[in-house]
């Protein structure tokens, strides 16, 4: 049994789809994976999306207290991937698009999905319009 | 003399002319018998050894702190993350606080609340502190380690340095002189605090004049005193309107350094402009121009000797 974390957008949820900002995402979705099945969904509210800086470490800390073991990212800065790392949680790249928490899920149990160590953007790129504009 | 005064040498734009002009002010004083120091505080470029032919020496390392976590005291609680205004340290119910260095600010906040002492002190070196002397000048230089961002922990240092040795000695020098980097950030800033004189030095171009009333900005916040010397005065011929602004504005000249080739011929050798003993050199409009400003230096700031 493992714990996938995924940032989404309004209040998360199988049918949301992802936030491309890690530390600024709206919501975390937590998706339990049992023998390759969906056994559990909840979220939460993403309550450091609105800070100043830090916000990676923050986030990270909300995933890491729901005992997440994975996370699918899209933008990933500097703050939130050197945490995820010193947390050993496995960081999972999306392929980019519009996806769903269900799409992602499915991607993931496929084996599509590519495990990145490092972040993709640098620091600060998830503030006002910065995460759109990048690739 | 109870303190030696300093001088404050800045200007907001970059190249300028702010340690020429830091190095020159220096020189002349030293010519009249100043015990003079002259402190490098631009610690993201440190170069005014360049310009005096010197070496650096006695490096000493500039420490900061960084929380480590003491796993035998530590008893979970969280209160240092909770607390860290930088988010600083990662911590996950019911287990070790790990620091993030790269945003630690240094504050130590959190080694000092830690309810149960479980963090220790850990020093990352953010840069280095030299001393030098050419030309009878001493030289303190601050150069930040590359892709450190506590550009004023070294300024900082720097004027630790500088108290420590009035301490020691409060006749060890006359006069100091403070070369700052260009922009009005907090390393800029810190200098400017610590200075009785304020000399931003501009250049009459566009970008010269913003940045030189974005300095002059700073220096009203910390109500210091300032006059503003104009360099390469004669680019362009802009000199008479740009002068005409400035004086509209009310803000006062030290004095104007025209464009001078014996200036560009002594920054390229290494000896300062006022160094120059032969008198055939003393005819120069730039050597004319330094004398102006020392003279108005003297009577604004009211140096005896």
């Amino acid at each position: 049994m493992y714990k996938i974390a995924i940032p989404t957008c309004g209040n998360g949820g199988l049918n949301e789809v992802m936030n491309k900002r890690f530390g600024r995402c709206d919501s975390f979705t937590f998706v339990t994976i049992e023998n390759n099945q969906i056994t559990e969904v909840n979220s939460i509210e993403n309550h450091a999306k609105g800070g100043t800086g830090g916000v990676g470490i923050q986030a990270t800390q909300i995933v890491g207290n729901n005992s997440s073991d994975e996370v699918i990212v899209g933008f990933l800065g500097p703050n939130a991937a050197n945490s995820l790392n010193a947390l050993n949680i496995k960081i999972y790249q999306s392929p980019g698009g519009e996806l769903t928490v269900k799409e992602l899920i499915d991607l993931r149990l496929n084996k599509k999905l590519q495990l990145i160590t490092s972040a993709n953007v640098g620091a600060h790129q998830g503030m006002g319009r910065g995460s759109g504009y990048r690739r | 003399m109870v303190k030696p005064k300093i001088i404050c040498v800045t200007g907001g734009k970059g190249g300028t002319g702010k340690t020429m002009v830091a190095v020159n002010l220096a020189t002349m004083f030293k010519n009249r018998g100043y015990k003079v120091l002259l402190i490098d505080g631009d610690v993201e470029n440190p170069n005014t050894y360049l310009l005096l032919n010197g070496k650096l020496k006695n490096k000493t390392e500039v420490l900061y702190f960084l929380p480590k976590i003491i796993e035998e005291k530590c008893n979970k609680c969280g209160l240092c993350a909770e607390n860290c205004a930088t988010h600083a340290l990662l911590y996950i119910k019911n287990s070790f606080p790990i620091p993030i260095s790269t945003v630690c600010s240094g504050c130590k906040l959190c080694y000092k609340i830690c309810p149960t002492n479980a963090i220790d002190a850990d020093l990352k070196i953010i840069g280095w502190i030299y001393t030098s002397s050419a030309f009878n000048i001493d030289l303190f230089l601050g150069e930040l380690k590359p892709s450190e961002a506590s550009s004023a922990a070294i300024v900082k240092t720097l004027m630790e340095k500088l108290k420590k040795v009035i301490e020691i000695d409060q006749n060890k020098y006359d006069v100091v002189i403070l070369d700052t980097a260009p922009g009005a950030h907090c390393d800029v800033e810190e200098l400017i605090n610590h200075a009785d004189f304020i000399v931003p030095v501009t250049e009459p171009t566009r970008f010269g004049k913003l940045d030189l009333l974005r300095i002059i900005e700073l220096i009203e916040l910390l109500e210091k005193e300032y006059k503003v010397i104009v360099n390469r005065s004669s680019l362009l011929g802009f000199k008479e309107k740009f002068l005409l602004e400035l004086e509209e504005k009310g803000i006062e000249l030290l004095g104007d350094i025209p464009l001078d080739e014996d200036i560009v011929s002594s920054y390229c050798q290494g000896i300062p402009l006022m160094e120059i003993k032969r008198n055939s050199d003393k005819s120069g409009m730039g050597y004319q121009s330094f004398n102006e400003i020392f003279k108005n230096l003297i009577e604004w700031g009211e140096f005896v000797k």
